[in-house]
């Protein structure tokens, strides 16, 4: 009954996706494609809910075989529950001609390459869904514009994705021979074979996922793709390598030693700080979400860093809820992820320019998109009672749980995690109370900001359908974390509660923190009336409140900025020219540096260049030369012969 | 429910929600006799409150609801703070569970609350207010919780009830991991109460606000809110620091009983803490902060080593 659902839903997804390239059929098919969408949201949550597996299992052989387990049924969901709202975005953002039906045929390609991804069983179905997955996004880019920054962009991001991403064709293919893609060996824990499987997935999809110190090309990329294609790479793409991580790491190479969990931990902890530190110099707001996947990711990998080092210190039940935890923000980060980039979207079609600090006001001239905007906000920066906080608080509980279990070495790496997202969702906090003071409210900074239109019916259903989805996750959490924590591959019973009730904590109902918020505001708010004496303006210390007075990004975040200066070490430039006694002109210029990019990029970019200089020596371009090439070459290798090297 | 208990429910509610305005007198009552004034009772919270529960709202030109709500977010998010809190080893749940972890979830919500008026009027003192107590809260959350975590891990557990339960006793002069804990809380409790040498609550001048800052507009039942917030701060530390880190009875009656006292000596303590210091530089006091972090988690790291 699901399997026919799913196989519906592809159905769906192909023929709408092909109907939306003609333009007399796009309509139609964008309807399509979303109906197919969701409809691949529901089977895939009935099946987990449901916990059927169907499908083949995974072999390590080269024929094509797909299935679905719960792991694989979870994503799906998640995958559908946003690309569903997203496709229907996309059929009013995209302007149905050739190119608004290329993007549209090829975003419907996309969720189905994903979706093949997830159901892949077999490593070569598996690698070719995945280098899809990759190149897909980057024609999608191409499409969209190409402009010269685009085309280097798109240049950036296939090589960075492509020599790390080697990863993962190391990791996989190598799990298929080592024998525990198809359960048939266990590797001893601290195996070399395990090592180097385990290393290598963490190099190849941490690429794709965006950890730091390989996330060089995520915020270039994501924010140049259409809104509706950026909400699919940050809210799903992004989300499909954590789950080759967590397939590769939890389900297939069984017990790991804990010098990894460190280590994934720290990966972790250094992109959610270091993705929130980077987001909140940001000035262009699409740039800022897409620092904030980096940012979310790195929480994701915290949960499942505890996890493995929960693992292998024999703590079941509590490895099994980081698992959960790590599941539950990967699906809550998609959803308000991707409402955040649709609502960017709906904002840039009506406005033009995301640059900060010439928006404002927008909530009041779009209040269904600034309203679900506001919520998405709300989520990401992680408040009760909305779903962030709810996966954030079993990240931390895990976290604090490592230590609990652990001994010196992973007690400490536990601690400086909690400490880490601790910093993070206060930094988040700051993060998004600038974004939500600067887009939505306070006066509109330009004339086109105040005189914005409220999006078209379908693009407010899917942001108002995302908001809604972000209430819901938050308020019942609980039924979907016992689920999650069964996915570990060992057996935990937790107990199915609308609350978060768990062994050795103060527990998380969150149905009652919803409602006690929202009793006490709402009668605090009926007791606080509605007697105004008058309307003032607002207090400047007695000067006149002008447009130029209006604080910046930059000056929002100042105090931070100062404070992380010996870390960041900004770029300050003011030149004042004066004459005659008199201040002419002040120019002001400032930046802050992504040290990783420079400090680790350029000079390896700069020493390739170098080596690559190097190396033209020998192509001279004679053909005596190269004849001396291969004479030596044989040479070389009759004497490996010789010594018995090879051969 | 059980005598202790209920007594429990009774003075988490009537301490957190009448009487935590007091804390602040107290603390303002003692400044001024140490500095040598006579200074107001220590009721004067009460009075201006009264005072401005009678007073008009004043809406600044072009603010919106978001302004308007900020006040209640804020003392709605702190009530459920106070049902959060619990006074002894033995009080129930209140609907809100009782986890460490929540708290800091509700006094971020507050803050976000806060500084998106700050955006709504735009009003630059209140913004420049805004984004120090933004900068100040990153180093002051990290800290906050990895105190709360050394208490969790004595007690075995993230439940505030248990941890009062588990850390009973004088732990915090003889095990090292509890005491530098104490030590980082201590750096907390004077951040989130907004006093010296981190804020300065008596400050009249913009520039140099920092909590006081993003309530620069609000007026009538609206400041009402903010300022009883302000106190039910006071109150959620100072029982913290009272109930995990100081020396407190094994029984819950002991504890309840004691605990009226040793919030006035706490008061006395912050009273003399701002005679003594003089505000530190703003961009030093995540500094601070940090150092405090830096304690707790030697704190952790000694209950591992305890623990081999």
């Amino acid at each position: 009954m699901t399997a026919w659902a799913l196989l519906a839903a592809v159905a769906l997804l192909g023929a709408g996706s092909a109907a939306c390239a003609a333009p007399r059929t796009f309509r139609a098919g964008v309807a399509m494609q979303a109906c197919g969408a969701a409809l691949l949201g529901a089977a895939g949550f009935l099946a987990f809910a449901s916990g059927t597996t169907f499908g083949s299992l995974f072999t390590s052989g080269m024929t094509p075989r797909f299935g679905v387990d719960g792991l694989t049924a979870f994503f799906l969901g998640m995958l559908g529950l946003v690309a569903a709202p997203t496709l229907a975005f996309a059929g009013r953002y995209l302007v149905p001609g050739a190119r608004g039906g290329i993007i549209a045929c090829l975003t419907g390609v996309f969720v189905l390459t994903l979706a093949e991804v997830l159901c892949a069983r077999d490593p070569l179905t598996f690698l070719a869904g995945w280098e899809l997955m990759t190149l897909l996004p980057a024609a999608l880019i191409l499409v969209g514009r190409s402009d010269e920054s685009a085309r280097r962009t798109v240049f950036l991001y296939i090589a960075v994705t492509h020599i790390a991403g080697a990863g993962t064709w190391i990791a996989v293919l190598l799990a298929a021979h080592a024998g525990v893609v198809d359960g048939a060996r266990v590797l001893t824990p601290g195996s070399g074979v395990q090592i180097a499987i385990a290393v290598a997935a963490l190099v190849g999809m941490g690429t794709k996922a965006g950890l730091m110190p390989l996330h060089s090309w995520l915020p270039r990329a994501h924010p140049i793709a259409p809104a509706p294609v950026s909400a699919l790479m940050s809210g799903v793409m992004i989300k499909v390598a954590v789950y080759g991580l967590v397939r590769v790491l939890v389900d297939w190479l069984g017990v790991l030693p804990l010098w990894f969990g460190a280590l994934v931990l720290s990966v972790g902890a250094l992109s959610a700080v270091g993705g929130v530190v980077y987001a909140l110099f940001q000035h262009d707001l699409k740039r800022l979400l897409a620092f904030h996947s980096i940012e979310n990711v790195g929480i994701i990998v915290l949960g499942l860093g505890a996890c493995l080092l929960l693992h292998t210190r024999g703590s079941e039940t509590w490895a099994a809820l980081a698992l959960a935890a790590a599941l539950l923000h990967t699906l809550n980060h998609a959803v308000f992820k991707s409402l955040l980039f649709l609502g960017a979207g709906a904002f840039e079609r009506s406005v033009g320019s995301l640059e900060l600090n010439r928006l404002g006001g927008l909530l009041r001239r779009m209040p269904w998109t600034g309203g679900a905007f506001l919520v998405g906000s709300l989520a990401i920066a992680g408040l009760p009672p909305l779903n962030g906080f709810a996966s954030e608080w079993l990240t931390l509980q895990a976290l604090v749980h490592v230590p609990a279990f652990g001994g010196l070495g992973d007690g400490l790496a536990g601690a400086l995690g909690l400490a880490a997202l601790a910093a993070t969702a206060a930094l988040a906090v700051f993060c998004f109370v600038k974004v939500v003071g600067l887009v939505l409210l306070g006066p509109p900074r330009r004339t086109a900001v105040a005189q914005a239109d409220e999006a078209p019916l379908p693009m407010r259903v899917a942001v108002v359908a995302l908001a809604s989805a972000c209430v819901v996750l938050g308020i019942v959490p609980g039924l979907l974390v016992a689920s999650l924590a069964r996915l570990a591959p060992w057996p935990v019973s937790i107990p199915t509660s609308f609350a978060l009730r768990l062994p050795g904590t103060g527990s998380l109902p969150t149905v009652a923190i919803a409602l006690v918020l929202g009793l006490l505001g709402s009668a605090l708010f009926a007791l606080r009336g509605r007697r105004v004496a008058a309307t003032a303006p607002t207090w400047a210390c007695g000067q006149l409140v002008e447009p130029q007075l209006a604080w910046t990004s930059a000056g929002f975040t100042k105090p931070l900025r100062l404070v992380l200066e010996a870390v960041l070490r900004p770029e300050r430039e003011i030149a004042v020219h004066a004459e005659g006694g008199v201040v002419q002109e002040v120019s002001y210029r400032g930046r802050v540096p992504h040290l990783i990019d420079e400090r680790l990029y350029a000079p390896a970019v700069r020493s390739a260049l170098t080596a690559a200089r190097h190396a033209r020596r020998l192509q001279t371009g004679r053909l005596g030369t190269y004849l001396g090439y291969l004479i030596a070459l044989v040479l070389v290798l009759l004497a490996a012969a010789k010594a018995g090297v090879i051969g | 429910m059980s005598g202790v208990s209920a007594a429990s429910v009774a003075v988490e509610l009537g301490g957190g929600v009448l009487l935590a305005p007091l804390l602040p007198g107290l603390v303002q009552h003692w400044k001024a006799r140490l500095q040598g004034r006579r200074g107001p009772s220590p009721l004067q919270p009460f009075r201006e409150l009264r005072r401005l529960w009678g007073k008009s709202a004043v809406d600044p030109t072009g603010s919106s609801l978001v302004y308007r709500s900020a006040p209640t977010i804020v003392a709605s998010s702190l009530t459920a703070a106070v049902l959060l809190v619990p006074v002894s080893a033995r009080a129930p749940a209140l609907g809100v569970g009782r986890d460490m972890l929540v708290l800091g979830g509700l006094l971020a919500l507050a803050r976000f609350a806060v500084a998106a008026a700050a955006w709504d009027v735009a009003n630059g003192f209140s913004l420049m207010g805004a984004s120090r107590d933004l900068t100040i809260a990153v180093s002051t959350e990290a800290t906050l919780v990895l105190a709360l975590a050394v208490g969790a891990l004595v007690a075995g557990t993230t439940s505030l009830s248990g941890m009062i339960a588990g850390t009973a006793g004088g732990g915090v002069w003889s095990n090292p991991a509890l005491g530098l804990a104490a030590v980082a809380f201590a750096l907390v409790l004077v951040a989130e109460t907004g006093r010296q040498p981190i804020d300065n609550p008596d400050t009249h001048l913009e520039l140099t606000m920092i909590h006081e800052g993003p309530l620069l507009e609000y007026a009538g039942r609206d400041l009402a809110y903010l300022q009883w917030s302000a106190a039910v701060r006071h109150w959620l530390v100072l029982v913290l620091a009272a109930q995990v880190f100081l020396p407190h009875a094994q029984s819950a009656w002991e504890q309840l009983g004691v605990l009226p006292l040793v919030l006035v000596v706490l008061c006395a303590g912050l009273a003399l803490t701002e005679t003594l210091t003089a505000k530190m530089r703003i961009l030093l006091a995540p500094r601070l902060l940090a150092l405090g972090g830096i304690a707790a988690l030697l704190g952790v790291a000694s209950w591992l080593v305890q623990l081999t």
